[in-house]
C-alpha cells in the first residue's frame, strides 16, 4: 500500500489550501484589472471571504465585541456576551450537536434491530418488502415540514427528522449484512451447540458489524443533515437557525461560520466514527503472516 | 515406533457396541428441472472408539453422507441412529463434534477465543475456561498465537485451531470433512500425527471423510469405498496397520504399499466414472 501523509502530500495540500483562500480572499480585488477573468460569484456579498469570516467567527462566538475589541477573559463580558444570545454560537453548536446525537443514535439502534429481525426471517422480510421499498422511495427530507408540523419547533422535531434520514441507510446496510452471513459460522456455531439467540449473538451481530460500519460515517453526515433541515424548516436554536438569520440579515459571513462550523463538527463525529470503527473491527486489519 | 506388522484382527481397543448407525441412507436435490440422486441405499455401522475413513471421489455423496450423520442435511430416506437415538435434520446432537472442510474460524475472534468458543456456549466460568484453553493451544502447538486472529495465521494453524474448537468440548464422535484437504503435503502429515496423538488419548469414535487414500490408510482402522454418482458403499477394507501409528513410517512398511495397490484399482475406477458423469 502507498503511505500517505508522507511530506510530499502534506505539501500539496498546504498548497491548494494556501491558493484556494488566497482567490477566494483577494480574487474579487483584482475585478476592476481584469474583469473577463473574475466572476461575479466571488463577490464577498454573496461568499465572504476569509478574513470577514474569521472577524464574523470570533463575534458571533463572543471573543470580540461587535467591534473587534478583544472580551476579556476575566472581566465578564464573555459571559455577558453569551447571555445576550441566547443562540450565540456555542449555544447553537451544542443544541444542533445534541439533536444530531439522538438522531443518529435512534436511527442506528432501530435501523439495526430491524435489519437484524428482518435480515434473519424470510417471513418478515418478505411481508414487509413492498412497504419498505415504498417508504424508501419517498426522499426522507421531504417529510421535514410534515415533522415540523407535527413536533412543533423544539428539539423532537429535529431529532424525527434525523432518525427517519438515518434509519433506513442503516437498515438496509444491517439487512444485507444478516442476509449475507457465511453458512459455515453459522453451522459451526450450530454443531458446537448454539441456540438461535446464542448464534445471533455471538455470530450474526459480530459478522453483520462490517456492514453495519460501512453505513455510519454516511449515517452521521445525514444525520447533521436532518438537524440542519429541521432547523431550516422551523427553529428558535441551532446551527440551521443562525443560517437562516444570517441569510435574512444578508450577511455572508455569518451563513459561512455556521458551515465551517459545521464541517468541523462533520469532520469531528466523522473521526470518532473512523476510531470506534478500527477498534471494534480491528480483526480485519490483521494480514495473514504467510 | 514398534514394528508395524500385519494383523488380521480389527483394532482391539475398538468395541463390538455400535455408536453410529446409518440404515438405508439416500438423499436426491433438485437442481432446476432434473433429480440428482447423490447418495443411494448406503448403510454401515460405526464401533465405539472406531475410526473409519470414508473414502471416494469428489461427488461421490461422502460428504453429504456425513453432513446428514451431522444433522446439516436431511436425508430423502433412511435414516441415521447416534447411540440409539435418531438424528434430527437441523439439531446439534450432543456429543457429536464437527471438523469442516473449509477454515470456519470466526475471524472476529482471537485463537484463544475461537478455541474457547464450546465452553463459553456452555456457561463454563471464564477461570475454568482459560485453562482448558491454554491447554489446547499447547497441544495444536499455537502457543503465542492465542491473541492472534485467524486472519494473521497460516493455513495449517487455523485448521489446528479449528480442530481444538471442536476437541475442546470433548466430543466422543468427531465428524470430519477433508479436513485437511486444502493443506500441503507435509502440513497435512503433521496434521495426521497431531489427529493420531489425540484420538489414541480420547478414543473418540472419528467418521473421517476423504479423496486421498494415503490419508484413509494412515489413519483409519476400517475404509468405506464410495462409488461415483449417485453415492453408494462400493467396498470395505479393514486397515489392520498397528497402533500407535506413525504417520510418516507407516507409509514406508510393504503392507502398506500391499494395500495401497489393492484399494488404488477400484478407486481409480470411480475416480474414471466420476469423471464422466
Amino acid at each position: 500500500m502507498k503511505r500517505y501523509g508522507t511530506l510530499g502530500t502534506v505539501g500539496w495540500q498546504v498548497l491548494i489550501c494556501a491558493v484556494v483562500l488566497s482567490v477566494w480572499q483577494w480574487g474579487y480585488d483584482l475585478r476592476t484589472k481584469l474583469p473577463w477573468l473574475v466572476p461575479d460569484l466571488l463577490d464577498p456579498y454573496f461568499i465572504s471571504k476569509p478574513s470577514m469570516i474569521f472577524d464574523n467567527f470570533l463575534i458571533q462566538s463572543c471573543m470580540t465585541s461587535k467591534l473587534g475589541v478583544f472580551n476579556g477573559w476575566f472581566n465578564g463580558e464573555f459571559a455577558k456576551c453569551l447571555a445576550r444570545n441566547e443562540n450565540n454560537l456555542w449555544a447553537a453548536t451544542a443544541i444542533t450537536l445534541k439533536n444530531t446525537f439522538f438522531g443518529f443514535v435512534t436511527g442506528v439502534v432501530s435501523g439495526f434491530v430491524a435489519g437484524l429481525i428482518l435480515g434473519r426471517s424470510d417471513r418478515l422480510s418478505a411481508i414487509f418488502q413492498p412497504f419498505i421499498t415504498a417508504v424508501n422511495s419517498i426522499p426522507r427530507i421531504a417529510l421535514a415540514p410534515i415533522i415540523v408540523l407535527a413536533f412543533g419547533i423544539g428539539d423532537m422535531s429535529k431529532i424525527v427528522t434525523s432518525w427517519i434520514v438515518v434509519v433506513f441507510l442503516v437498515f438496509f446496510n444491517t439487512f444485507e449484512g444478516a442476509r449475507s452471513i457465511d453458512e459455515g459460522f453459522t453451522n459451526a456455531a450450530r454443531l458446537l451447540g448454539a441456540s438461535e439467540w446464542q448464534i445471533t449473538r455471538t455470530v450474526v451481530i459480530p459478522s453483520t458489524m462490517a456492514w453495519v460500519f460501512a453505513s455510519l460515517t454516511p449515517a452521521i453526515s445525514f444525520a447533521l443533515i436532518g438537524v440542519i433541515v429541521g432547523e431550516f424548516i422551523g427553529a428558535e436554536r441551532g446551527i440551521g437557525r443562525l443560517i437562516i438569520e444570517s441569510e435574512a440579515r444578508g450577511e455572508a459571513s455569518g451563513m459561512m461560520v455556521a458551515v465551517v462550523v459545521l464541517m468541523l463538527v462533520g469532520v469531528v463525529l466523522s473521526a470518532i466514527i473512523w476510531r470506534l470503527q478500527a477498534y471494534l473491527l480491528r480483526w480485519q486489519r490483521q494480514r495473514s503472516a504467510e | 515406533m514398534s514394528a508395524l506388522e500385519t494383523s488380521v484382527t480389527t483394532s482391539p481397543r475398538a468395541s463390538a457396541e455400535r455408536r453410529v448407525e446409518v440404515k438405508g441412507l439416500g438423499k436426491s436435490f433438485q437442481l432446476a428441472k432434473t433429480t440428482i440422486e447423490a447418495v443411494r441405499d448406503v448403510s454401515f455401522d460405526v464401533r465405539r472408539g472406531e475410526f473409519v475413513a470414508l473414502l471416494g471421489p469428489s461427488g461421490s455423496g461422502k460428504s453429504t453422507v456425513l453432513n446428514m450423520i451431522a444433522s446439516l442435511i436431511r436425508p430423502t430416506g433412511g435414516e441415521i441412529l447416534i447411540d440409539g437415538k435418531r438424528v434430527v435434520a437441523g439439531k446439534a446432537t450432543p456429543n457429536v463434534g464437527y471438523v469442516f472442510q473449509r477454515d470456519t474460524l470466526f475471524p472476529w475472534r482471537t485463537v484463544a477465543d475461537n478455541i474457547g468458543y464450546g465452553l463459553e456456549l456452555s456457561g463454563v466460568p471464564a477461570h475454568e475456561r482459560k485453562e482448558r484453553i491454554a491447554e489446547c493451544v499447547a497441544q495444536a502447538g499455537l502457543r503465542g498465537f492465542e491473541h492472534a486472529y485467524p486472519s494473521a495465521l497460516s493455513g495449517g494453524m487455523r485448521q489446528r485451531a479449528a480442530l481444538m474448537r471442536t476437541l475442546i468440548v470433548e466430543p466422543q464422535i468427531l465428524l470430519m470433512d477433508e479436513p485437511f484437504g486444502a493443506l500441503d503435503t507435509h502440513t497435512k502429515i503433521d496434521m495426521h500425527e497431531v489427529l493420531l496423538r489425540i484420538w489414541e488419548r480420547e478414543q473418540q469414535t472419528v467418521l473421517f471423510v476423504t479423496h486421498d487414500l494415503g490419508e484413509a490408510l494412515t489413519l483409519a482402522d476400517r475404509i468405506i469405498l464410495f462409488s461415483a454418482r449417485p453415492g453408494r458403499i462400493k467396498d470395505m477394507f479393514e486397515v489392520d496397520f498397528d497402533r500407535p501409528r506413525d504417520a510418516v513410517k507407516v507409509r514406508e512398511t510393504p503392507h502398506y504399499a500391499e494395500l495401497f495397490q489393492h484399494i488404488w484399482h477400484s478407486l481409480g475406477e470411480e475416480f474414471v466414472k466420476g469423471r464422466s458423469t
